[in-house]
């Protein structure tokens, strides 16, 4: 149960350690792909919730779409369409989305528990 | 088997917990340094204080610029000034040196020199001669000598002691002759001071002064001397 909170944790530690510099002009893709990292994250939880939970989509959803983003502003900034804009749109509405669905499944949830616990 | 599921899930679950923590950790890390860069930890108000202080340094430089100049400027003037002094000290060397030169020439101070000696006599009474005045001293004879003097060189010149100015006056009064109002006996001692060779050539000059004097029967004498000294005209 405390290994997904440990490999966070390290993960925390191992991001804030590394001294590694990449170009300004990649700054973009690494914004992109947290942002896919976050939606899919978001997805994965929504999912749990409505037990509709895959864990093959979750994680291969996790890393194509990191990978989909990134290539896409890469792609964009080649083409010279700001295509990580897009990327960036579809993405942001999608975390909406998912952060307003757990949000009412969590309310749901808890208003009947209340009415479970008034009940007996 | 079912632990194993769940481990396996939780495996796979960390994984992807880890490369989220990563790169958001990195993202995050990354644009902190980016901003550090960018504006290196200054607030509104640190700005403003920065600023204005910048400013004042830049008044206070320019202050600072315009005051050199002016320094400058008065230094070139003082320099200016100092020159002048400088000269007008040197004038007034020359015009003392010049003072004190006028001043021996109007026998305001006591001199002293290298210079001539001359003496006129009267001639020894001669029964031959009726008239008296033919070997008598008289004050055109002391006159001879004493502007031959004066044009062949001679700084002073004085008459029985009595320095002689450029307002002195020569009369004759029956025995005796008077410079500036004070009688003078014969013999007269006529003393030059200036250069004794060029003195003494130019009054022996054959048929000069020499000559007539003595072909009025008066008794001449020359010296040169080493050292006369005069002493200033009384009264002024």
């Amino acid at each position: 149960m405390w290994l997904p909170v440990i490999g966070l944790m390290v993960g925390i530690v191992l991001g804030l350690l590394t001294e590694i510099r990449i170009p300004e002009e990649y700054s973009n893709y690494l914004s992109i792909a947290v942002l896919a990292a976050f939606d899919t994250l978001f997805g994965g939880i929504r999912a749990y919730l409505q037990n509709i939970y895959d864990e093959k989509v979750f994680v291969s959803g996790f890393f194509f779409n990191i990978i989909l983003a990134a290539s896409l502003a890469f792609l964009g900034v080649h083409l010279g369409v700001d295509l990580y804009l897009a990327a960036i749109f579809a993405f942001g509405v999608r975390l909406f989305q998912n952060i307003a669905v757990i949000r009412r499944i969590l309310l749901a949830k808890w208003s009947t528990n209340k009415e479970k616990l008034e009940k007996s | 088997m079912k632990i194993m599921k769940v481990k396996g899930n939780h495996v796979i679950l960390s994984l992807v917990c880890l490369v989220l923590g990563f790169i958001m950790a990195f993202s995050y890390h990354l644009t902190q340094l980016e901003t550090q860069q960018a504006k290196p930890d200054m607030t509104d108000s640190q700005y403003k204080e920065t600023l204005s202080l910048r400013n004042e340094l830049i008044a206070q430089e320019e202050t600072n610029r315009k005051l050199q100049k002016e320094l400058n400027q008065k230094q070139a003037k003082v320099q200016k000034n100092e020159k002048e002094l400088a000269k007008e000290a040197a004038d007034f060397n020359s015009l003392a040196k010049d003072a004190e030169k006028y001043r021996m020439f109007l026998g305001k101070v006591k001199v002293k020199g290298k210079g001539v000696k001359i003496t006129l006599a009267d001639g020894a009474y001669d029964p031959n001669q009726d008239n008296v005045n033919n070997y008598l001293v008289h004050e055109h004879h002391v006159f001879k000598v004493v502007n031959e003097l004066y044009i062949s060189g001679a700084s002073a010149v004085s008459i029985n002691g009595q320095r002689l100015t450029s307002r002195s006056y020569i009369v004759c009064n029956g025995p005796v002759i008077t410079v500036d109002g004070v009688p003078h006996p014969a013999p007269f001692v006529i003393s030059a001071i200036g250069d004794p060779d060029v003195l003494a050539s130019s009054i022996n000059l054959s048929g000069g002064v020499k000559d007539q004097l003595v072909n009025d029967n008066i008794v001449f004498a020359l010296e040169k001397v080493n050292e006369i000294v005069m002493n200033p005209v009384l009264g002024n």
